[in-house]
């Protein structure tokens, strides 16, 4: 996995959306470029476009106008279909509120996004447990979520986020819901997926401390990068 | 060839099937109150659709093994004297001529309804005893559906009916009648005469029917020549006058023929032989008999075939449909979740149809398959007496037809709300503008 290359390009991206008969702009003519294994945190007051750009980048939603790219493949241009199949491969997402599915045990969330791979049940298995190993609940694979703490909750929403070995990992606001212990814990999990397994990470955040441990902060505001810090 | 179809059917779903089954799991009321409803509606249909199937069967024209039915023309219920059975039985064929058309087998039937009860005043539908007059041996070869089934099946009949060549005055009696009755094979019974008043019989069973098909089960029948000779002993008795009913104890004669024109030809010997012309005889297939028999029902069975059916299976659906619309209402941020992570809208579809259609399938299969245990085996046949037909059994088809109308009426009220489920929009459900 190369470091020096610009591996997330958001170009001239316009978003807006339609609120009863208004249209609000949300993002309106961004441009940024992650590199691949950079860990950056977007930050900015609410309205500012932080969720909408980092769902344009994990193919969630399409820009009005623009270009996405990542891992030099244009995902704006992708159709739904196309982007589905993509995001299985190359993006993990972190989400605030873990958004576990309550009917499946802390092994089954993990193992969802493989089910969409061609891998037999033997290589499944051995995948969720590495995932689940790495962030520490190897002794939690038949809890369901009502039966984990917030921060366990997280941190099976991580492994469910990392279990297709992306390249990029989106997280919003992923400590937002969590006590500052879990958020701590949470923070140093994303740190080392950084680190160890060169994974890029994005995150949206509001958390000042959260955004302590980006390598670089990204700024916006009314749809633009203000500016960006390392 | 398995090796290629084994992943594909894990793909297809093995994988998903905890995810499916977890999702039924999830709110077992709902879940519960769904089957429950689905339950209802395959056990009315199966109800409905027991009886419509049996009438359907019996009216159906067949065009190769036909069985006709000769009657009175002019008078129901058809009361022919004895005297034609000879001819009609033979298709009124003139014996020197080679091309006639001729029945393959017969039976005649007249009918003896009496009461098991000496007293009159005691007599009513408990103790009434009904009973065909006909060759015993043609209970085994011309009987409805029982001339279809393997001997292993009617081995008490055949015994019974070879034990009736050496008890003249035996009787085989049907299932139910023999329990009403409290009697059992090899006692005697004495019954008293209704239709032939002052003819009673003192009879001695010899067998009975089998337990399928139901519709006999609550009948008899003595041998025509015994009956006769109880007819001649009223004359005898009664100074050589003989009973009013003498000349009239031919009911019905059943003949089979091969084919349609064979029956067209038989039909035109009997109704052109001079030998019938007083009382005047028709010659009909048995379904286009039977069909006349049911004639007044025909509003009845079209309402509850195209009306009463239809809309069990819309009410149904429709409780199905709120059923599943408010369970995706409320797994909307799950669905988004499984598209995020690269669910396709078309995997959604399907998880969301398969839940509802499996729960649909299985209520429907375990609805019919009770239905079938307990309306055959315990209670003996549904009770919906109709012409010939006093008990209805539930065909093994209604395993399959309750398993269909339940996925069928499933998929029906759950396609919406699964498309809806599909068309969630993952930044609806998670984007808020921050």
């Amino acid at each position: 996995m190369t470091t020096d290359v610009s591996w997330v390009h958001a170009r001239d991206v316009h978003k807006s959306f339609k609120r009863g008969s208004e249209i609000v702009d949300v993002l309106n003519g961004l441009n940024l470029d992650v590199h691949s294994g950079e860990f950056v945190g977007l930050m900015g007051p609410s309205g500012s476009g932080k969720t909408t750009l980092l769902n344009l980048i994990a193919g969630l939603d399409r820009p009005t106008q623009g270009e996405v790219s990542v891992g030099g493949q244009i995902i704006s241009k992708m159709s739904e279909s196309q982007l589905a199949t993509w995001r299985t491969r190359n993006i993990g997402f972190v989400f605030q509120f873990y958004n576990l599915l309550p009917v499946l045990t802390a092994y089954r969330n993990v193992e969802l996004p493989l089910l969409l791979l061609p891998l037999n049940a033997k290589q499944r298995e051995q995948q969720v447990r590495t995932a689940l190993d790495i962030v520490g609940l190897s002794d939690r694979l038949h809890h369901r979520p009502g039966q984990l703490s917030g921060g366990q909750q997280q941190r099976v929403g991580i492994a469910r986020a990392i279990v297709t070995d992306p390249a990029l990992i989106v997280a919003d606001e992923p400590t937002g819901a969590l006590d500052s212990k879990s958020a701590d814990e949470i923070l140093n999990l994303l740190g080392e997926l950084k680190r160890t397994l060169k994974k890029t990470v994005i995150m949206v955040t509001h958390d000042p401390r959260a955004a302590e441990r980006a390598d670089r902060l990204v700024h916006l505001d009314k749809g633009l990068v203000t500016h960006a810090q390392a | 060839m398995l090796e290629r179809l084994t992943p594909a059917y894990e793909r297809l779903f093995m994988k998903y099937f905890f995810l499916i089954f977890e999702s039924i799991r999830r709110n077992p009321v709902r879940t519960i109150l769904t089957s429950l409803g689905t339950m209802m509606l395959v056990l009315v249909v199966t109800l409905v659709f027991t009886v419509l199937t049996a009438m359907d069967r019996a009216t159906t024209e067949k065009s190769s093994n036909i069985k006709a039915i000769v009657t009175e023309k002019w008078q129901v219920p058809s009361m022919m004297p004895y005297s034609y059975a000879k001819a009609l039985t033979e298709g009124a064929a003139d014996p020197a001529d080679k091309s006639a058309a001729r029945p393959s087998d017969y039976m005649t039937w007249g009918f003896f309804v009496g009461s098991t009860e000496s007293n009159p005043a005691k007599r009513g539908f408990e103790n009434m005893f009904f009973s065909f007059v006909m060759e015993p041996e043609k209970t085994r070869t011309m009987m409805d559906e029982v001339d279809e089934m393997p001997d292993s099946e009617v081995r008490p009949l055949i015994d019974a009916i070879a034990r009736m060549k050496e008890v003249p005055n035996g009787v085989i009696v049907g299932p139910e009648r023999l329990e009403k009755m409290n009697k059992k094979v090899g006692d005697r019974i004495t019954v008293y005469g209704r239709n032939y008043r002052d003819i009673n019989l003192e009879l001695e069973i010899v067998g009975t029917f089998p337990k399928e098909p139901a519709r006999f089960a609550d009948s008899a029948v003595i041998a025509r020549d015994y009956f006769d000779r109880q007819l001649d002993a009223y004359k005898q008795s009664h100074g050589g006058k003989a009973h009013a009913m003498a000349d009239r104890s031919l009911g019905l004669v059943w003949l089979r023929v091969k084919n349609k024109p064979t029956f067209n030809k038989l039909t035109e010997q009997i109704i052109g032989s001079p030998s019938f012309s007083s009382p005047a005889v028709k010659c009909e297939t048995s379904s286009t008999g039977i069909s006349g028999f049911l004639e007044a029902w025909r509003d009845i069975f079209w309402g509850v075939r195209w009306l009463l059916t239809p809309a069990c299976m819309i009410v149904l659906s429709l409780v199905i449909m709120n059923a599943i619309s408010i369970s995706v209402r409320e797994r909307e941020p799950e669905f988004a979740v499984l598209k995020v992570l690269g669910f396709r809208p078309n995997q959604i579809l399907m998880m969301v149809l398969t839940e509802s259609v499996l729960i649909g399938l299985l209520s429907g299969l375990f609805s019919a398959a009770v239905s079938y245990y307990v309306i055959n085996n315990v209670f003996g046949g549904l009770p919906f007496r109709i012409a010939f037909f006093p008990k209805f059994t539930v065909p093994e088809a209604a395993l399959w037809w309750g398993a269909a109308m339940g996925a069928g009426t499933a998929f029906a009220g759950s396609f919406v709300p699964a498309w809806r489920a599909r068309s969630v929009k993952v930044s609806d459900v998670f984007a808020r503008v921050t």
